[in-house]
């Protein structure tokens, strides 16, 4: 096999199945009177199930014995609990299976090889963010009280417009999926150790302490640097093999003989770190940006849901005559 | 026996694997965001629950997520991750608006229902 697949699904079972989707969508939404959920859901689980099999067959090499069982588990329980959380009548349970697609996408990120995010999205998402949801569902909840039976009201039993919504959203569905038709590649293998050397040279400190670690300087030793003010940069060079380092006793390099296997494999960059240098320095309005927004929603926020308090004029006054007094006192 | 324990030992061997699944094209991934993505509409679109709609528009913005995850591993760089950061942020931004202004009109209305606020349309 090639490093272009040419068509990854016959296009026609594709579209066959993206209708067969849609129309168990259609049917598992909440509805008033008779209630086909079940038959909806079952619907669009063997569509779901049978593109992720014909992919899973499509992508097994002759010398894998089984697809790559991770990725399928994860897009599976991404796909269903966002599709039960769409149907699902109850908000909190609603919430609680977007929590269930957060964990599984962040399963999905782990396997791409990228666990910074994961993690920030697990503490982000399912950490505040869906527990802020879940406070306001019970907070303007009318559960419970007098006439809705069954604790379930009308807005979240009947769905609006079920047909229309779901063929303008899997028409969509379609023509973003339609895209795969020019062909596909395989994800490249991860650089080795020397490609990243770009990044390594940024980061005197990470390269210093695995240094230390290997006992080549010492703690009072530090990375030399050249240039003044923008053009300051470590003296690291990874493609030549050599780092420069200064201390007490004047300027030293070390070189790449001098490293072990073991001192090249410290200086490997990890995600959290390219990450990092990638945010920093490609993409440092981003920082400020994320700042202003969210200093902004936190105001906008606190201005939305502030309660008006109505003093009456009598009030006023009291609170005024009392400050007055305090005023005089000192 | 000795199938098996192969089968066994090369599920286990993906586990903290940092190189690519073996035949998960970039596509694979990009169909799981779309569908993601189609189901989050058809949530926004027919759930009359102010709370859920909002739900659903995070739920698209998780599909966008996957997406640029994985363009930027396809691409092996960080800038669709930073990109993701940014899309975290906005998400954070737009739960504390949207809660707020949820909050807002159940106090004036009594009802999460987006209908009762059809006099909007103008």
């Amino acid at each position: 096999m090639g490093d272009r697949l040419d068509l990854i699904v016959n296009p026609f079972i594709l579209f066959a199945l993206v209708a067969l989707g849609a129309i168990g969508v259609c049917l598992a939404l909440p509805r008033r009177g008779v209630n086909p959920q079940i038959v909806g859901a079952i619907l669009a689980g063997t569509a779901a199930g049978i593109l992720i099999l014909l992919l899973g067959a499509r992508s097994i090499h002759e010398h894998v014995q089984i697809p790559n069982l991770f990725f399928y588990v994860f897009s599976v329980a991404a796909i269903a609990s966002a599709l039960r959380m769409v149907t699902h009548p109850r908000p909190v349970y609603a919430a609680l299976y977007f929590i269930l697609t957060i964990l599984s996408t962040s399963g999905i990120f782990l396997i791409l090889s990228a666990e910074f995010i994961a993690f920030a999205l697990i503490i982000v998402y399912a950490g505040a963010i869906l527990i802020t949801y879940l406070f306001v569902i019970m907070l303007a909840s009318q559960s419970g009280r007098e006439g809705i039976e069954s604790g379930l009201v009308e807005y979240d039993t009947q769905s609006r417009e079920p047909v229309a919504a779901t063929i303008a959203a899997f028409t969509v569905l379609a023509a973003l999926l339609a895209l795969s038709f020019r062909g596909v590649k395989e994800l490249p293998a991860p650089p080795s150790a020397t490609v990243a050397a770009v990044v390594i040279e940024e980061l005197p400190g990470k390269v210093k302490r695995s240094l230390v670690n290997a006992s080549l300087m010492t703690e009072s030793e530090e990375i030399a640097f050249s240039g003044e003010g923008k053009d300051r940069r470590a003296q690291i060079d990874i493609s030549a093999g050599t780092i420069k380092v200064t201390g007490s006793k004047g300027e030293r390099t070390i070189t790449r003989d001098q490293w072990s296997k073991q001192v090249e494999e410290t200086l490997v960059v990890q995600n959290a770190e390219g990450l990092g240098v990638s945010l920093l320095k490609d993409h440092p309005g981003i920082i400020e940006i994320a700042g202003v927004l969210l200093l902004m929603a936190m105001l906008g926020a606190v201005v939305l849901s502030r309660k008006q308090v109505e003093l009456d004029e009598e009030a006023k006054q009291n609170q005024a005559r009392r400050l007055h007094e305090e005023v005089a006192k000192l | 026996m000795n199938h098996s324990y192969a089968v066994m030992t090369s599920v286990l061997a993906q586990v903290g694997s940092t190189t690519p699944l073996d035949g998960i094209t970039l596509a694979h991934y990009l169909f799981v965001a779309c569908a993601m993505f189609a189901i989050g509409l058809v949530g926004f679109l027919t759930r009359r629950n102010l709370i859920i709609m909002f739900l659903c528009t995070d739920l698209m913005f998780q599909a966008a997520g996957v997406a640029f995850i994985a363009f930027s591993r396809y691409w092996l760089n960080h800038t669709g991750e930073t990109f993701t950061i940014v899309l975290i942020t906005v998400a954070a931004a737009e739960a504390a608006m949207a809660l707020a202004l949820v909050v807002l009109l159940f106090r004036k209305k009594e009802s999460l229902d987006a209908e009762e606020w059809t006099e909007l349309k103008g």
